[in-house]
């Protein structure tokens, strides 16, 4: 078999398209609606409206105004303009929380998805009591975080700790994993990864799902190897999911205040301490309400841009 | 037939943006609060009350609220948890649906006087001279709540911070219960000797007993963060000499080397599993830990290095606010329910020293000798996070638990620092957030 052949095959596999079948059209028609039926549309969606404005439009805008006032969750105070913003900005303590945040965010992003990945692709292979597997899976999805952890603490905080005993035991000395500032960093991520992968396990399953199976008998017999089938065809297949999980995951790891608040608190000295725990510490601890909602309003912006650029890439891949 | 392209036409750019934004929206939610308000119990003195011990606890001073007619009016009982509580009394107070008179944090009350919230208690002070229990408040607890314009709150209780030992552990060891920083330091080598904890502590998740431990040190030693007259003064030489000290124990591993890093549930499983031998912690650490074979015992407060002694006291109090359908009545309700309060101890529902004397003789109190010895030994010498000052104000609430304060904690309990250092940074932390 020729290259080419090969390349065409896998070609025609990553669109989805079974051998000797039309690859379909992309329809896109727009309907016509009459006047009568868009005022009907728009008296039916107004009660949905009015409620976004209001569970969504007034916190923003009345935490607009703190971020540039003085005052407090009582009183918002006098107009400050961007002085908040100024002194967030020049504080080391927000960069250093920028910081962790980006790398909690990375870790916890493709730790996540590299181990959902891997997970759903062993659970589409035909194993005994798989199952009970998947069910098992989720726990740390469904398990409250409050519950894993207070589990994880008890096996890692003290000395006599389940896991720092096995180390000790090994003869590795007795790593403090939640005393020393790295190793309590990289803990708070391995429990991030840990609690998000069964949710990029089931996104991937579900675009797995979706794949018509006789697209790799098709590439099977163009002579494609595993390894090019899983880079060329599942891959490509699920990269929609993908981006779209990475998006959701990009979300809730900025904005993950209890893995981290219940787990170290932020510390040691910090050393776990992301913007919106950075942000919570400001107006609930310091009570500086205009700085700490600057922060979360840095952290939206931030999100914004990082969404818009990863929905670029879902409609690159929706492409044909 | 195209799945994705069916799937991007109803995945619009907009709906995306959309979607992303309220998503986005979540930490600006968290940031700028929407905490529980109540309904309004119409004409009723609405009493909210925090989980201070056992659920029996809210149970019984519920059953005290409800009791209450005076003034023509009724009470009504709520317990607000401890979680986010700012947030639940600043969102109540500021849309209108707060509590008449409440308990809560230590320094709540200076808070919310900052904000014009609190109505001053000078009438009720007045009632308590009268009805004969303003002379029966234990020496010094009410002074520190006279302002300049009145008196902000009532202290009902105080959550003091004891010196504790387990007794055996010491036997074990073969040294003597520490009475001063030397002997704590030599006493402590020797525990370590055996795998025990000679000063334990712990500042990890939700867990403040490390900072009260620095700021209990520096009183100590005669120092504190604060002048008499309110000024901060974190570097004064006292204070340098107790944290010097601390990083003496850190460094010979008096104090456990993970304590940065614990909760109060691992700290309170150092004492239930004798790891931890001696150290400051909460009031009633043998119920508290489930361990009431007499082997947990309070020790005496230690002497500093200049013959100093003194330990924290925070002085809990109840508050009434403005906001009330009626100030008569929410007076009225406080004086009365300060008459009550026996009741709870008498129920053994306190793990907190009471603010009445006649409390304190009382047998369901006095019958536990660690209760005597801390009302007989710390109460006398405790100081507030206002030392050396005695006056209290709403900057002590940005001092316990800011983030100032933990993260100096915290660099001490890892030893990687000196003294001076970390004072200063303690200082300029501080600065940053403390109102002018």
């Amino acid at each position: 078999m020729s290259s080419t052949t090969t390349q065409s095959g896998l070609a025609r596999a990553r669109r989805g398209v079974a051998p000797g079948g039309s690859g379909g059209g992309n329809v896109n028609r727009k309907s016509k609606l009459s006047g009568q039926t868009r005022r009907t549309f728009f008296w039916l969606l107004l009660p949905s409206i009015v409620l976004l404005i209001l569970i969504n439009g007034y916190p923003l805008i009345y935490a607009g105004v703190q971020a540039t006032h003085d005052g407090s969750l009582i009183d918002t105070g006098n107009f400050v303009g961007v002085d908040n913003f100024a002194t967030v900005l020049s504080s080391p303590a927000f960069w250093k929380a920028a910081q962790f945040t980006l790398w909690f965010t990375i870790v916890g992003v493709f730790g996540s998805w590299l181990v959902g990945l891997g997970l759903a692709l062993l659970l589409r292979t035909k194993i005994p009591a798989g199952g009970t597997f998947k069910v098992l899976l989720l726990l740390p999805w469904v398990v409250p975080i409050v519950v894993s952890s207070t589990a994880w603490n008890w096996l890692v905080a003290t000395p006599d700790s389940l896991i720092p005993s096995i180390f000790r035991n090994l003869g590795l000395g007795t790593p403090l994993f939640l005393a020393d500032p790295h190793l309590a960093a990289v803990m708070v991520m391995v429990f991030k990864v840990w609690v998000s992968f069964p949710f990029m396990m089931m996104m991937i399953s579900a675009a797995l799902a979706s794949v018509d199976t006789t697209v790799y008998e098709a590439a099977s017999m163009d002579g494609a190897s595993k390894w090019q089938q899983f880079t060329q065809i599942t891959l490509p297949m699920i990269a929609r999911s993908t981006y779209i999980s990475w998006i959701l995951m990009t979300i809730f790891c900025v904005n993950d205040f209890p893995t981290i608040y219940l787990l170290t608190g932020g510390g040691p000295v910090d050393a776990t301490t992301s913007l919106v725990v950075l942000a919570y510490r400001s107006v609930f601890q310091d009570f500086q309400t205009g700085p700490g909602v600057a922060i979360a309003f840095l952290m939206t912006l931030t999100l914004v841009v990082v969404s818009v650029l990863l929905y670029r890439q879902i409609r690159k891949s929706s492409v044909e | 037939m195209n799945v994705k392209s069916e799937a991007s036409r109803n995945f619009s750019r907009r709906g995306f943006l959309g979607l992303t934004a309220a998503a986005a929206a979540v930490p600006l939610l968290a940031a700028c609060g929407g905490g529980s308000s109540s309904s309004s119990a119409g004409g009723a003195i609405k009493f909210w009350d925090m989980p201070w011990a056992t659920p029996a606890y809210n149970e019984a001073a519920k059953k005290i609220t409800e009791g209450f007619s005076g003034a023509n009016s009724q009470a009504s009982y709520q317990t607000i948890q401890w979680n986010n509580f700012y947030q639940t009394f600043s969102s109540a107070i500021a849309s209108k649906t707060g509590p008449a008179v409440s308990t809560g944090g230590g320094f709540q009350a200076f808070q919310f006087d900052q904000q014009g919230q609190i109505a001053y208690a000078d009438k009720v002070v007045e009632a308590l001279k009268k009805n004969g229990q303003f002379d029966d408040f234990l020496p010094g607890v009410l002074e520190p709540f006279k302002s300049d314009k009145g008196y902000v709150a009532v202290p009902w209780q105080l959550d003091m911070r004891p010196l504790w030992y387990r007794k055996s552990l010491f036997d074990q060891a073969g040294v003597a219960v520490p009475t001063d920083w030397p002997s704590l330091l030599d006493a402590g080598k020797k525990l370590k000797g055996i795998g025990a904890v000679g000063f334990a502590t712990g500042s990890g998740a939700g867990n403040n007993i490390g900072n009260h431990l620095m700021i209990m040190m520096m009183i100590n030693n005669g120092g504190g963060v604060f002048t008499k007259d309110g000024q901060l003064d974190v570097m004064n030489d006292r204070n340098v000499e107790a944290i010097e000290f601390l990083l003496e124990l850190v460094s010979n591993g008096v104090i456990d080397p993970a304590a940065v890093s614990y909760t109060t549930d691992n700290l309170d499983a150092q004492w239930k599993n004798k790891k931890a031998a001696f150290g400051m912690y909460v009031l009633g650490v043998p119920q508290r830990v489930g361990d009431t074979s007499g082997d947990l015992l309070v020790a005496s407060p230690m002497a500093g290095p200049h013959g100093d002694k003194a330990t924290l006291v925070f002085p809990n109090n109840i508050m009434m606010y403005k906001n009330t359908p009626s100030q008569d009545a929410s007076e009225a309700f406080l004086v009365y329910y300060m008459g009550q309060l026996k009741q709870l101890w008498q129920q053994k529902l306190m793990n907190a020293l009471p603010v009445f004397k006649s409390i304190t003789e009382l047998p369901e109190f006095a019958s536990d000798p660690n209760n005597v010895k801390i009302v007989k030994e710390y109460q006398p010498i405790a100081k507030t996070f206002a030392a050396q000052g005695t006056s209290l104000n709403a900057n002590l609430a940005v001092l316990d638990g800011g983030q100032a304060l933990n993260q100096f904690t915290q660099t001490i309990l890892t030893g990687k620092t000196d003294a001076k250092s970390a004072l200063t940074a303690f200082q300029t932390g501080l600065q940053s957030v403390l109102k002018k």
